[in-house]
């Protein structure tokens, strides 16, 4: 299976502000997550799990060890080839959805389309290739809707097509119902569970022990480290989570 | 980048522009103030320079053209019976012969006879100035016959009463029938009218040259027709008393043999006729050198206007760069997202050049149009010339989309280098 990761993490350490002194987030990490992979992130606030996202989604590199990104490592990537693997390898859900206001439900759609290099579709392809992706979603009668005019449930299914956009090999949501009611939560976990089961990589933060108990793997982050990693335990209630960081 | 990115550039850009419609406006007034003014100087002042030019150019570049004027009454000299009898001044035959036989560069002495004379039809009157000129002054100053013709060589040899008008002559003497064969008595002697000229707007050079009341009309015959009917005396009745005058030459046009020797032409009529003139009762006015001091006003002009025009697409730069700096920090979060979903930071960059070039442009726009529309302003109240070239807007439009884009550049540019994550995060 390591042969196959599609997320290799060695030694990855990350510090804010000057490397001596500064504020340290992550310290050696090491996660490797294979084609396929469902993968949980928790802990505690604070933990360092936005920090280790935001590596993996190659918006931040980091400051010590390296990361491999489907074979690639991107350590050393400068600012205009990291946009690039963005674009074409990664797919972004975010907790407060981050739609862009003024454009409607397809055109927010049609984002990561547009920034595609070399071969860039037609704006009729992509226009197309949106309404397919919202249709999937659920949302084929909203395409000229403002966000504003969505339910959050729906905002999130809009960002979910988004992020499913130019076919990503890794798909990461940081808290993705964390503003969300348990209904549409669950929406949105269908499709995640949905995506997962047609073969998609996704790592996603979570703070809902019992979303978290039903994942395959999670990753347990305290101090910067990973405390644990593997199939979540089976602990009744809330508290199971808790536990878990704590130790 | 292909034409289709550009497009999709240019389409966002526009769409920008219409989502808050009075903020782009309110961000154009500046760009639209300034191409306005921009258009409507450069309008102006053009108008301004065609009709200097033309007044000039109307004049010959290579002419120098030598006028007789009326002494000062203090420095009259001249016994007290001549002066009594005759008062007599200007340029003499003398003059004309000497400086055609003494200066080289001189091609031509062209003189002119000038004499105030009634111009009857009946019991209609009209005061008229009378020129005698020879046929080839009429050619040099484009004086054409728009119905009838010129006189020629032949009618001058001939000394034949023959006389061009203008239209306003004809009004003004209500002639009913064709004017031309016509005749009319100008003073005493009766003259047929050959031809109508053709231009009416532009008063003849001499008549501005010698400061000849406008309201006079003008009629040009064959010099030699006219020294013979009307000679070189003046009588004009005042108060009682009868003032006699008498000028042999009332303007001499002098032809260099070329532009270039112009100057040293005027040099040397401005000596020799200070040799055997004690009055200053002439001038010389030199078109060429009016030509290169308008064009030495003109060069002060434009400069001002560039100055003006430069401090306006300042201002208007400035509203600009002001309000898209408002704009990218409340779009913060719409540049993070974008940054996520692969946008470099040249795509921001470019992104936001064209929003503002398009504000520019726009701006621009309206600005030619407000331009246009102060320019029909100012010819509706002023009466100037303004002449409106289509690249002036072209002009406008690329130097506004220009100013847009400098002022867009370092809003775009602190676009471009914000951090994803921090502007993701940003509230
Ligand atoms: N740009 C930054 N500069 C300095 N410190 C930062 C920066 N970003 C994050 N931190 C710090 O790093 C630590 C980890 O932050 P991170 O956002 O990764 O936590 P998290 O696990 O996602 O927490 P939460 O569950 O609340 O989202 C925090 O202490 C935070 O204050
Ligand atoms: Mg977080």
């Amino acid at each position: 299976m390591s042969g196959d990761a599609i997320v290799r993490l060695s030694g990855v350490g990350k510090v804010y502000g000057d490397p001596a002194h500064g504020l340290v987030v992550l310290r050696a990490v090491d996660v490797a997550i294979a084609r396929g992979e469902f993968v949980g992130l928790v802990g505690a606030s604070g933990s360092g799990k936005t920090t280790m996202m935001n590596i993996l989604g190659c918006l931040d590199r980091p400051t010590t060890g390296t990361y491999a990104l489907a074979g690639e490592d991107v350590s050393k990537l400068d600012d205009d080839r990291l946009s690039d693997l963005r674009n074409r390898a990664i797919g972004f859900v975010f907790q407060s959805f981050q739609l862009i206001p003024e454009l409607t439900v397809r055109e927010n759609v049609e984002l990561p389309l547009g920034y595609v290099r070399g071969a860039r579709a037609t704006r009729a392809k992509r226009r197309a290739r949106a309404e397919e992706l919202l249709a999937s979603v659920g949302l084929a009668q909203r395409l000229g809707h403002k966000p504003a005019q969505l339910s959050g449930g729906e905002c999130q299914r809009v960002a979910i097509a988004r992020a499913l956009a130019n076919e990503p090999a890794l798909i990461l949501a940081d808290e993705p119902t964390g503003n969300l009611d348990t209904k549409s939560g669950e929406d949105v976990m269908q499709i995640l569970f949905g995506l997962h089961a047609a073969g998609r990589t996704i790592v996603m933060v979570t703070h809902n022990p019992e979303i978290a108990a039903r994942l395959p793997r999670v990753v347990a982050m305290g101090d910067g480290r990973v405390v644990r990693d593997g199939p979540p335990r089976k602990l009744a209630g809330s508290a199971a989570i808790g536990a878990e960081e704590a130790s | 980048m292909g034409l289709d990115a550009l497009f999709d550039l240019l389409r966002l850009g526009f769409e920008n522009l219409l989502r808050n419609k009075l903020r782009s406006f309110l961000t154009m007034l500046g760009m639209i103030f300034g191409v306005g003014s921009v258009i409507a100087m450069l309008s102006v002042g053009a108008g301004a320079r065609k009709e200097i030019l033309e007044r000039i150019q109307s004049l010959g570049i290579t002419n120098i053209i030598v006028n007789s004027v009326k002494p000062p009454a203090e420095t009259k000299t001249e016994t007290q019976a001549e002066q009594r009898w005759m008062d007599k001044y200007g340029l003499t035959f003398d003059d004309r012969e000497l400086l055609d036989a003494t200066c080289p560069s001189i091609d031509r002495v062209l003189p002119v006879n000038l004499v105030k004379q009634p111009v009857w039809r009946g019991s209609r009157r009209v005061d008229a100035s009378v020129f005698g000129v020879l046929p080839e002054h009429l050619a040099m100053f484009h004086l054409e016959a728009g119905r009838g013709r010129v006189f020629n060589e032949l009618d001058a040899v001939e000394c034949k009463q023959v006389c061009l008008v203008r239209q306003g002559l004809v009004d003004e003497l209500q002639l009913l029938e064709d004017p031309i064969g016509a005749r009319v008595n100008v003073g005493r002697e009766s003259f047929e009218i050959v031809g109508v000229l053709a231009d009416q707007a532009f008063r003849s050079h001499t008549q501005k040259a010698l400061a000849i009341d406008g309201r006079t009309q003008e009629v040009y015959v064959p010099y030699t027709t006219s020294m013979r009917t009307f000679g070189t005396m003046t009588f004009v009745q005042k108060a009682g008393s009868e003032e006699r005058t008498m000028v042999e030459l009332d303007q001499m046009i002098v032809v260099a043999k070329s532009a270039d020797l112009v100057r040293p032409t005027a040099r040397i009529i401005a000596n020799v006729l200070e040799r055997s003139h004690k009055r200053k009762d002439y001038e010389i006015v030199v078109p060429l050198e009016l030509l290169q001091q308008s064009e030495r006003t003109q060069a002060v002009f434009n400069a001002v206007m560039l100055v003006i025009a430069a401090i306006s697409l300042l201002v208007g730069g400035i509203g600009i760069a002001n309000i898209m700096l408002a704009t990218i920090t409340e779009r913060t979060r719409e540049i993070g997202v974008r940054r996520a979903m692969g946008a470099r930071r040249r795509d921001i960059l470019l992104q936001f050049l064209t929003e503002t070039a398009t504000i520019g442009v726009v701006g621009g726009l309206f600005g030619c149009l407000f331009g246009l529309a102060a320019i029909r302003a100012v010819v509706l109240y002023t009466g100037w010339q303004a002449v409106i070239e289509p690249h002036f807007v072209i002009v406008a439009l690329a130097i506004s989309g220009g100013v847009a884009i400098l002022a867009g550049l370092y809003p775009a540019r602190r676009a471009a280098a914000m951090d994803p994550i921090g502007a993701l995060r940003y509230q």
